[in-house]
This record gives C-alpha cells, sequence and structure tokens, in this order.
C-alpha cells in the first residue's frame, strides 16, 4: 500500500515536472529567437553561433533560432547589443570571454556588466598554450627563458584579448618578449613559416593544425585541462612571483569559460531555466556532437549556473591582479 | 605539376551533372549580387553559407567558389550602364565604362568587360595552376616589408589619376588616406577619429566609401537630371546631326557592338596578359587584398597607355584592365586562403569561414592530399566565367535596358539594395547615414569635377599601408627597406614617380578621371 503510494506520489511528481518542462519550453512556440554572433559572417564563433542556434531550435519546439551578426569593437558591439536587448528570451547570443580583461580594465564603450547577464551555458574550454616555431632555435621553454635576445610574439591587434594573453604570460613568466601585434587569423603562423617571429599565445585549438604539419610545437600549456596537451610542461611550474600567479589564475578561469552563451539581465527565471535546457540538451545531442566533430569543433560544455559562478570568480579580482593586468596589458 | 590531378579534376566536374546543375544556379546568383549595387560578393556568400552546410565538401566549396567568381563580372554592368559600382574594383571599371555610356557604347563597353573578365579570369586561374609547386615559396617571400611598400606604389597611383587638377586629386587621396586611419590605433590600441563611436573602431567600409561616392552621387545626379541617360554633349549633338533621337539609339546594346567591344580585349592582348599576371601575383600575396589589385591593374592600364589622356572619358582599354584586374585576382586570392588559411581578399576571409564549416582544413596538406578539391576550385572559377560570359552575352541586349530604365525606378531601386546592403554587411544603422552623409561630399565632388577614385585608393591602401609598416618596423626595424624584393619596389615606386612627372612636363598628356 505504501509503496503504491509512494510510487503514485513519484509517478505525480515527475508528471508534474514534465508538464512544467513541457510548458516552459512551450513558451517559444511560435516566436523567432535571435541568435547574436558578436563577430562577422564564417570564422569560429559564427560557426559555434550557427551550430548551436540551429539545436537551441530543435530543443525549444516551434520557435525559430536566426542568427545575427553584430560585430565590432573586438566584440563589445555585440556584447553591449545583447546586454540592451529586452529580456523576453528573444535575444540571445554568443562573443569573447576576453571581454572580462575589457570589464576589468574598464575599457571605453563597455556597457555591459558581465555579471548580470543571465548565463544560458558555455560550450568549450579554450586552452591556452605557448608555441614555438621548430625554426626558432628553441628546444624548449627553458631555452626561451634564459633566452637574452628578444623573443618576437606574433599577436593580434593591441587591446585584444588575444594581445592581452600574450602580454600576461610575458609578464608572468618575466620572458624578454618583443610583440608584433597586428596579425589576424593564421596571419601569425604565415609570419612564423617567414621566420620573422619565433613564438605565439593562442588556443591550443586555434594552433593544432600548425603542430601537426610540423611548423611548431607547443612549448607551454598556459591553462586548461592538463590532459589536453599531455607532456608539455605546464606555466604554473614556472610562475614564482604572487603577480605572476594572480594573472595565471584569471587566464585559467577564461580558458574554462569559452564560447558562452548568454541573455540580457533581468531575463525572467523560467525563461533562463528552459532556454538552459535546451542548451543542455544540445551539448548532450549525437547528431550535434557529431556535427561539431565533423568541423573540428572542440565541445567541452558547462551549464548556465556554472558558467555565472566562474564569471562571477573571474571579474572579482583584487585591486592587486587588476593592478597587475594593467601593467602587463595596458590600460587598454 | 600535377597533370593528371588536372586532367581527372576538369573530367570529375564536367562529367558530374549535379555538379554542372549546381554551378549554373551559382552563376546567375553571382551576376545577381554582383550586379545590384550594395550586395556584393561577400553578401553573397554569407547569405549561401547556411545552403551548403549539408552539402559534402567538394559540391560546397564549387558551389560558393562559382558564385564568387563571377560577382565581379556582374558587378561591371551597373558600373557601365549606370555609373553606380558595387565594390571597390567595380569603381575603377565605372571610370572608363560609364564615360563610354555616355559616349553611346555602351554595348561596347559591355563586351569589353565581358570578354576582359573572362579572359582574366581564365589566364588567373591558369597562371595559378601551373605555378602551384612554386607558390608557397613565392607566397612566403613577401612580408609586411613588401605589403607595405605595395601599398605605397599603389598610393602612387593618386597622381595618375587625378585628372586635370593634380592638388585636387592629392587632396580627395589624402582624405581618403585620413578616412582610412578611421578606428582603433593598431599601435595603441585606443580610438583615433572614432569621435566616441562604437561603431567606427573598425573603420570606414570600403562599401560604405564606394556607396557614397559613386551610388549616391550619381543617383543624385539622376534625379536632378529627371532621366536615366547622361550623353556626353558631343555624342548628343553628333545623334541629334544624324537625325536619330539621341536616347533610343544611344541606350541600345547591340550584339554588333558587344562583339566589337570582345574583339577590343583581343587587340589589347598584351595589357590582357600583364594585368592577368601582375593581378595574379598581387592576388596571391595576402596582406595586400583583392580590392587593391583590381586598383593597381587600372593604375598600370593608364601609365602604361600611350594616352593617358583619355582615360575617365571612354577609353576601352580603362574597362579592360579594370575588369582583367577584378577576375584575374580570385584564383590567386583563392589560394593562400587555401594553403595557408590566411584569405588574399575579403571575400575570401568569408569563404575560409565556409570552407572551415564544410570540414576542408586549409594548410600545406591541401597541396598534397587534398589537391583534387585544390584543382576542381580553380576549374570551378574557370567553368563559371564561361557560363557566365555565354548568359551574359545572350542576354546582353536585355541588360542594356538597365542604362535607359526610369529614373523613377533606377533611384529607389539602387539606393533601397544599397542601403540594404551596408546595413546587412555592417549590421549597423549608423553607416546608412554615414553612406548619404559622404555621399553628399560625392556629389559635390562630382558636380565640381573633383576626382573621386584617388579617395578610394586612400581607403583601400592606407589601412594596409600603416598596419604593414607597424609589422615591418617591429620585425625588423627601419632596416626593412633593405630587404631584395623591398629594394626592387622601391625602384618601382621612383619609376612610377618619375614616369608620371616626366608625363606631366609633356603638354595635353593628363588625364582626366570622374
Amino acid at each position: 500500500m505504501l509503496k503504491g503510494l509512494l510510487a503514485a506520489g513519484l509517478s505525480a511528481c515527475f508528471l508534474w515536472s514534465t508538464a512544467a518542462s513541457a510548458a516552459d519550453t512551450d513558451l517559444f512556440r511560435g516566436k523567432t529567437i535571435t541568435y547574436i554572433v558578436a563577430t562577422g559572417p564564417g570564422g569560429g564563433y559564427d560557426t559555434y553561433g550557427r551550430l548551436i542556434s540551429r539545436y537551441l531550435q530543435k530543443y525549444l519546439p516551434g520557435s525559430r533560432v536566426l542568427v545575427r551578426n553584430v560585430p565590432g569593437a573586438g566584440h563589445i558591439v555585440g556584447a553591449n547589443t545583447i546586454y540592451a536587448a529586452k529580456p523576453d528570451g528573444l535575444t540571445i547570443g554568443m562573443f569573447n570571454t576576453g571581454l572580462i580583461y575589457d570589464q576589468l580594465l574598464k575599457r571605453e564603450g563597455v556597457l555591459f556588466d558581465l555579471t548580470k547577464f543571465g548565463w544560458i551555458g558555455k560550450a568549450a574550454n579554450d586552452t591556452r598554450a605557448l608555441m614555438l616555431s621548430n625554426a626558432s632555435g628553441f628546444k624548449s621553454i627553458d631555452d626561451v627563458l634564459r633566452s637574452k635576445a628578444p623573443i618576437k610574439f606574433a599577436a593580434s591587434g593591441v587591446g585584444s584579448a588575444a594581445y592581452n594573453d600574450t602580454k600576461i604570460i610575458a609578464d608572468a613568466l618575466h620572458l624578454n618578449a618583443q610583440i608584433v601585434p597586428g596579425f589576424t587569423g593564421n596571419e601569425g603562423e604565415m609570419s612564423m613559416l617567414r621566420k620573422e617571429v619565433v613564438a605565439e599565445v593562442g588556443t591550443a585549438e586555434s594552433m593544432e593544425q600548425f603542430v601537426k604539419e610540423g611548423h611548431g610545437y607547443f612549448a607551454l600549456a598556459l591553462s586548461g585541462d592538463p590532459t589536453a596537451l599531455p607532456g608539455v610542461p605546464r606555466a604554473a611550474q614556472y610562475v614564482k612571483d604572487d603577480r605572476g600567479k594572480r594573472l595565471l589564475a584569471l587566464l585559467e578561469t577564461l580558458s574554462e569559460i569559452g564560447r558562452l552563451t548568454a541573455a540580457p539581465p533581468g531575463i525572467p527565471a523560467n525563461v533562463l531555466a528552459a532556454e538552459r535546457q535546451a542548451f543542455d540538451a544540445t551539448m548532450k545531442d549525437p547528431q550535434f556532437l557529431a556535427e561539431a566533430k565533423k568541423l573540428d569543433l572542440d565541445i567541452h560544455p558547462a551549464s548556465g549556473a556554472q558558467v555565472e559562478v566562474r564569471i562571477k570568480a573571474a571579474l572579482n579580482q583584487p585591486p592587486e591582479t587588476v593592478a597587475a593586468l594593467r601593467a602587463a596589458a595596458g590600460g587598454g | 605539376m600535377h597533370l593528371d590531378v588536372a586532367l581527372s579534376s576538369l573530367l570529375g566536374l564536367l562529367t558530374t551533372p549535379r555538379l554542372l546543375f549546381l554551378m549554373a544556379i551559382a552563376v546567375p546568383m553571382g551576376i545577381f549580387f554582383g550586379s545590384t549595387p550594395g550586395l556584393g560578393g561577400k553578401l553573397g556568400l554569407v547569405l549561401l553559407i547556411p545552403f551548403v552546410y549539408n552539402m559534402d565538401q567538394l559540391t560546397g566549396a564549387v558551389f560558393l567558389c562559382a558564385m564568387h567568381a563571377v560577382v565581379h563580372t556582374g558587378g561591371s554592368i551597373p558600373s557601365i550602364l549606370i555609373g553606380v559600382p558595387g565594390d571597390g574594383p567595380a569603381a575603377a571599371t565605372a571610370l572608363d565604362g560609364y564615360a563610354m555610356t555616355k559616349k553611346g557604347q555602351a554595348g561596347r563597353a559591355l563586351g569589353a568587360s565581358f570578354g576582359a573578365s573572362t579572359i582574366g579570369g581564365l589566364l588567373g586561374a591558369m597562371f595559378l595552376g601551373l605555378s602551384l609547386p612554386i607558390l608557397q615559396p613565392i607566397i612566403l617571400s613577401f612580408s609586411p616589408a613588401e605589403f607595405f611598400l605595395l601599398a605605397i606604389l599603389g598610393i602612387t597611383f593618386i597622381a595618375t589619376l587625378s585628372g586635370n587638377s593634380f592638388l585636387k586629386g592629392m587632396i580627395v587621396g589624402l582624405f581618403g588616406l585620413m578616412c582610412a586611419f578611421i578606428g582603433l590605433d593598431p599601435s595603441t590600441g585606443s580610438p583615433r577619429f572614432a569621435f566616441g563611436q562604437l561603431w567606427l573602431w573598425d573603420g570606414l567600409s570600403v562599401i560604405v566609401a564606394v556607396l557614397a561616392m559613386f551610388a549616391v552621387p550619381e543617383m543624385i545626379s539622376l534625379g536632378v537630371r529627371g532621366r536615366s541617360f547622361d550623353l556626353s554633349p558631343e555624342t548628343a549633338a553628333k545623334l541629334q546631326d544624324s537625325g536619330q533621337p539621341a536616347e533610343a539609339s544611344s541606350r541600345k546594346v547591340s550584339y554588333r557592338q558587344i562583339w566589337h567591344g570582345i574583339w577590343d580585349v583581343f587587340q589589347h592582348k598584351w595589357l590582357v596578359l600583364r594585368c592577368s599576371l601582375l593581378v595574379a601575383a598581387i592576388g596571391v600575396i595576402p596582406g595586400l587584398g583583392g580590392d587593391a589589385a583590381s586598383w593597381m591593374a587600372y593604375g598600370h592600364t593608364v601609365q602604361s597607355s600611350k594616352h593617358p589622356e583619355r582615360f575617365g572619358k571612354g577609353e576601352v582599354a580603362g574597362v579592360i584592365g579594370a575588369e582583367t584586374g577584378s577576375c584575374a585576382k580570385e584564383a590567386g586570392s583563392l589560394l593562400p586562403t587555401l594553403f595557408f588559411g590566411v584569405p588574399g581578399s575579403s571575400g575570401m576571409a568569408i569563404m575560409l569561414g565556409a570552407f572551415l564549416m564544410l570540414g576542408i582544413q586549409p594548410g600545406p596538406t591541401m597541396l598534397t592530399d587534398h589537391i583534387n578539391i585544390v584543382w576542381s576550385l580553380i576549374w570551378a572559377l574557370v567553368i563559371a566565367n564561361i557560363i557566365c560570359v555565354i548568359m551574359l552575352i545572350a542576354a546582353a541586349p536585355w541588360i542594356g535596358k538597365l542604362g535607359s530604365a526610369k529614373a523613377s525606378f533606377l533611384i529607389p531601386y539602387v539606393l533601397v539594395f544599397a542601403l540594404l546592403g551596408c546595413y546587412l554587411f555592417g549590421g549597423n544603422w549608423q553607416n546608412l547615414v554615414l553612406v548619404l552623409a559622404m555621399g553628399g561630399l560625392g556629389y559635390l565632388f562630382k558636380r565640381h569635377d573633383w576626382p573621386r577614385a584617388p579617395f578610394i585608393i586612400g581607403v583601400i591602401l592606407g589601412k594596409i599601408a600603416e598596419d604593414s609598416l607597424l609589422k615591418a618596423i617591429g620585425i625588423w626595424g627601419a632596416s626593412f627597406f633593405w630587404r631584395p624584393i623591398s629594394l626592387v619596389l622601391i625602384a618601382l615606386i621612383v619609376a612610377s614617380v618619375g614616369f608620371y612627372l616626366w608625363r606631366a612636363r609633356r603638354p595635353a598628356v593628363v588625364p582626366s578621371h570622374a
């Protein structure tokens, strides 16, 4: 009897929760959701954004999810646009985690507060590494650390997230680095082939092809999953002072939360929950995973709640870390 | 040389009905995107990318390449018939093409354009196909030092394209250079000339500049005139003397005129060959960009002509040089995209994203493991060009009617698409205000006979010159001037300026440009 009641109760709870969940996903029936990608068409963010948006549509029945590219000012325009959108769940989107630097440095043009976004989830890890060209003459990171001659690094534009990563690492490791900025996409690697520069800091994913082709090697793993780059020494063992450790910890946090999807602040809890649920389902969808694999996209998901915690931790930096960041990267 | 792979790839394309069918669809799409001012090839690629998502690698890549290959040929139509180019390279065609239309030679200009772009496309593709084995070292021998000097060489063409007044040309060119510096300062990362506006952080788009300097002024001018036609006074008088109604006879594009234009291309065979090779070589060097390549071809055409004074007034060689340049660069810019993942032009930057989506991983293995894809794409460019010219020649008499379309149709059509294109590509409404405001300035330039081409050159090359200079100094310091290729380029710059000055001393040889 008791067992029967318990079973009935559990069934009722299950049915209630299923009904609630169905009702939540039903919130979007007949609605169009705009998924903002903060870059122009083509490229990594656009590829992730278009793939994720197609599957969100699948898990938010009756909805249409359309991608809108809102490029500009190194993702700031896209993030500002999402932040200022009506918080009804019909405008969500993706931008670079490197905007954490911009907020910490209070960069001009930043109209958002990352701690207030409604976080839906993240799709990937952006494991950072320092890559050396095979023609550099350096056999290991120890050679680089001992180098008296300046080491030429290729980096993207001054003020960009990738440039800041390079500056942070150079500062934390006390490298005798000479950073040549302004390289976009694979131009830095091409410059390595021309023997103009010898090193680059970036995501391991973006540099993997160059390494596979035998032109370079990962000399130092800066952040991310220790198993991602087996046999590669980790930066933590070379960073001795507090300032360096703080900067490396910040970089570590950024690496854990790549390819984020966010909603504007003030989004109703049930709407956010429905979108988080659809995002989580997307990340587990075998078809989605197969497509991502075909496109060579790293998938290391985390829920919106986890992202929220990490973003708040990343932005909750003591003044010393912000000062260290400002000293390393410049005021932006 | 992979002759067997080259031939099997060609056979593969020709014997696969699905690929031929897709190319036959892609070509008119490319013509549409190219010929509608404001839309252009880049937006065409963006809109078509979702459709190739589920195609296999080869099919998707061939479809997009075929569409992109003919965009510039399509773009020559409004440039010639109504003086409204859709992008940077097409603006070079408009200079002489529209002047020919005003002289009642629209058909000849179209024929020259179709012929030059097809032959340029073919020669560019063949040249690059043949040089595949040595392409990698060639590409790698050009560095930011050479990009900077090539950009400076291009900037020296401002003098050649300054028209009747060198001073006016320099003022407009320097204004263009100044506009190129809008955005984030590459050495500090701080906004420059952005006036607190985030949307200006990424600089002035070339599309906005071209539409503002050509599309908007032509439409204002059309509105003021109240008719689509703008015959030169001499042509109008000549037609009146012969007793023909000026508009009816000048608007007509006959097959005879088209063949005349195509024949002109063969008569300028050395120019076509030179421009094709020059532009394919420039296109292959990532860092300079396809927009610059077309202007350099046009600049070379004017500079190497015995009659530079005729350019900008309806000289058929101007159309031939510019069009050869526009189309020959496509294969050139495709190859660094495939071999290094570094796009050779702005259109190829989007194509690169599409390739990655299709699972084509650019890199040196393209030359070894995926050489069949490389050859298939080169052949796709060639076949698309051939399909395109057949379609355009067949439809030429109807296309010619665009030139006599009523102002009440043409003005809203051009302006709506131009503004739509500006908005869709940049994603911000402020560009619409900018294009209209700068368009007003462009109209004043046109009305008071100030050259507009130097502005476009300044916008395109200013940014390249600055970025490359900073990189070159960062890598070598001032010693980059002593690199062997740099010395050759410095000699070319000196020769270009010296040649201009020598010519300027001779009377009645000052070229004039729109």
